[in-house]
């Protein structure tokens, strides 16, 4: 009589393990391909060792961390543990701010969710270009200060910063909105071409605003600082 | 390389059929991909010589959708397919669908018989089958079944074959349809109304029709079947004209078709494109549902089934009759079909769960309170694919939750019964009961 079990005769389970393990061990899988993709950013922006905010070498960076990340599996949670990750330095050859921040926002711009919370108060440094190209539709907090062009080319994307955000913030910027809780830094809204930014306390500059709007404690401030 | 040719000219069928003959919104998604159900399942039933079932209301193309793809499929003019339908009716008789005597002969003696059209072309629609009365739809079901057709002393045997059947919804001209005839038909998929846009398209598009006709072969093929000639010649004629039909969809519409060797390969080619486990252990807790009963040891359509039983929550408690073995047959051919029409390498659970409600919907029958329970449901479907579809989305939640455990137990069973001294894995599901009486261990 033949086995009416035979399909199944390769099965080969998988071995028992905690929940607690899959989870960990899914996690650092996901932070090892994170990472991984971080790597070949570095390895394809970093001919030098340093490493300069020109607008072609920015459009570059973003168009490989998006190449780079294209096959990824992660969630809105990977992107903050990642951003941990970064800052302690471990796995990590090298952390240059302005391609980190760069890679962060391509995993915001490009991770299923449509709603993503980093929750970075604890980190020691700050990471630039967080939320640069948010597109419509995508809300971002940031829970911690930020660096330099927070937000800058905004594509109609929704950004929180419950600190304070450096220089250049919305620099670019073409639709979408930036609320900030603290202070931020000179240039905010340079060569802005719409969208608002709100900021609950002190503006440091603005920069030269083709259009939309920047208000300071509710208050529009575009026409008066500018004056 | 010649895989891809066929699917690139059946995918190209199935565009033409939908831009230019049949216009219906799309019902059914299947992995990126969207198609209209009554369109797809009639083509995968054409494509792999299967049945099927096509209901819904009064003149919202049951039957044309089957003569449309039964003509481009088996490159029939659709005049030639017109002819040979049978209309579902009281006074159909045996000799209007399968075949008559032959009165000259008769008068001089001899016995011989003159087969239908139906029952000699590869196409065979029957028309309204629930307007024919019970006694007589057990006329078709040898035929339906084997594709043997039977008259006097005398037998044909269809080589290719496959069946479209429409029924309209229950009215005072319609009879139930017997359940093995029902039970027969691979698929059943509803005709919908295509919405106020496509519908008011159809009336701007009347030519439709003049496309697939061609006189000259419709009358040709005529001749060719009313030949008092031996089956081989009558077949190699047929085809021969299939093949001119097939050229001058070529040259007036672009439009490619597939000869029988094509079909031929094309089935080859979706009987060779295997299962996953996933699909081959999901279907087998489908079928462990609705065959299933603890008390009785199987489902019966003449038992009841009591309150109290340990497996309540299951598909089994809500069905009156067991599942028959076409069933697993129907979703297995319908499921390579769909794979190899998708382009999928092999069969998984997404192809067995979009075949799947069409596949059931048809066979099962439920029990009153449980149609009471889900009729009021907000739903796109007839109350019957609803049905089915709830329950597929139910074992796959079920099977998505215990699939390594599932797979575990089958694969222990492959080594117990090659005599391996283990201890079947255990679980709260009729699967793991079957499994244990497969291996005689059940009490």
């Amino acid at each position: 009589m033949f086995n009416p079990f035979e399909d199944f005769k390769e099965f080969l389970s998988k071995a028992k393990t905690l929940p607690l393990d899959r989870l960990s061990a899914a996690h650092d899988q996901i932070m090892a391909e994170l990472t991984s993709g971080y790597g070949k950013l570095v390895e394809q922006e970093l001919k030098s060792l340093v490493w300069f905010v020109e607008h072609n070498r920015v459009i570059e960076a973003y168009k490989t961390a998006t190449e780079v990340i294209k096959d990824l599996s992660y969630d809105a949670h990977s992107i903050e543990d990642f951003c941990y990750v970064l800052d302690s330095g471990v796995d990590i050859p090298y952390l240059i701010s302005g391609p980190a921040g760069i890679y962060v926002a391509a995993l915001c711009n490009h991770v299923a969710e449509d709603k993503i919370v980093l929750r970075l108060d604890e980190m020691k440094r700050t990471l630039h270009f967080l939320g640069y190209r948010l597109p419509y539709g995508k809300s971002l907090r940031i829970e911690g200060d930020t660096g330099n062009f927070t937000g800058s080319a905004l594509q109609g994307g929704d950004i929180t910063v419950t600190g304070a955000t450096g220089d250049w913030t919305g620099a670019g910027m073409t639709e979408g909105k930036i609320s900030i809780h603290k202070n931020c830094g000179r240039n905010t809204g340079e060569w802005m071409q719409g969208g608002e930014i709100w900021v609950d306390s002190r503006i440091r500059g603005l920069g030269r605003i083709t259009s939309g709007q920047v208000y300071q404690a509710g208050e529009a401030v575009v026409d008066s600082l500018m004056a | 390389m010649e895989n891809g040719k066929y699917r690139h000219t059946v995918r190209e069928l199935y565009d033409f059929i939908q831009s230019r003959l049949y216009f219906n919104r799309p019902d059914i998604r299947v992995g990126e991909e969207e198609f209209n159900s009554t369109l797809l399942f009639t083509l995968l039933t054409a494509l792999t010589g299967g049945k099927a079932l096509i209901i819904g209301e009064p003149g919202l193309g049951k039957t044309t959708a089957a003569e449309y793809v039964g003509s481009l499929l088996y490159q029939l003019p659709v005049g030639t397919v017109w002819a040979s339908e049978v209309g579902g009716h009281p006074e159909q008789t045996e000799e209007k669908i399968i075949g008559r005597p032959d009165l000259g002969k008769l008068n001089q003696g001899q016995e011989e018989v003159v087969w239908s059209h139906f029952v000699q072309l590869p196409v065979k629609i029957v028309d309204e089958i629930n307007r024919l009365p019970e006694t007589k739809q057990s006329m078709i079901l040898d035929g339906v079944d084997r594709g043997n057709w039977e008259y006097l002393n005398e037998m044909i045997r269809n080589s290719e074959y496959c069946l479209f059947a429409t029924a309209n919804y229950q009215d005072q001209g319609t009879n139930t349809i017997i359940a093995p005839l029902l039970d027969r038909f691979d698929v059943m998929v509803e005709s919908r109304h295509p919405g106020p846009s496509y519908g008011f398209l159809i009336s701007q598009r009347q030519e439709k029709e003049e496309l697939l006709r061609h006189p000259d072969l419709e009358r040709k093929l005529q001749e060719a079947l009313k030949k008092r000639s031996s089956p081989e010649e009558k077949d190699s004629q047929i085809a021969a004209i299939s093949e001119a039909f097939g050229a001058h969809l070529q040259e007036s519409l672009q439009l490619p078709t597939l000869d029988h060797t094509s079909r031929t390969k094309v089935r080859e080619q979706i009987g060779s494109i295997a299962l996953e486990q996933d699909a081959n252990a999901y279907a087998r807790m489908l079928l462990a549902e609705l065959s299933f009963c603890d008390r009785h040891g199987q489902k019966r359509s003449n038992e009841v089934c009591e309150e109290g039983c340990h497996y309540t929550g299951y598909l089994c408690h809500r069905l009156r009759n067991c599942a028959s073995n076409r069933l697993p047959v129907s979703l297995s051919n319908y499921a390579k079909a769909l794979a190899w029409f998708t382009e999928a390498s092999t069969v998984g659970i997404e192809e067995m769960r979009a075949v799947g409600p069409y596949c059931l919907a048809h066979r099962a029958q439920w029990t009153d309170t449980h149609l009471s329970l889900l009729q009021k449901d907000r739903r796109n479907d007839p109350l019957q694919i609803h049905l089915a579809r709830e329950a597929m989305n139910e074992v796959f939640q079920r099977y998505s939750e215990q699939a390594e455990h599932v797979k575990e137990a089958l694969a222990t069973a492959y080594r117990i019964f090659q005599g391996e001294s283990l201890e079947p894995v255990a679980g709260d599901h009729p699967i793991y009961v079957e499994i244990r009486k497969d291996l005689n261990l059940e009490e």
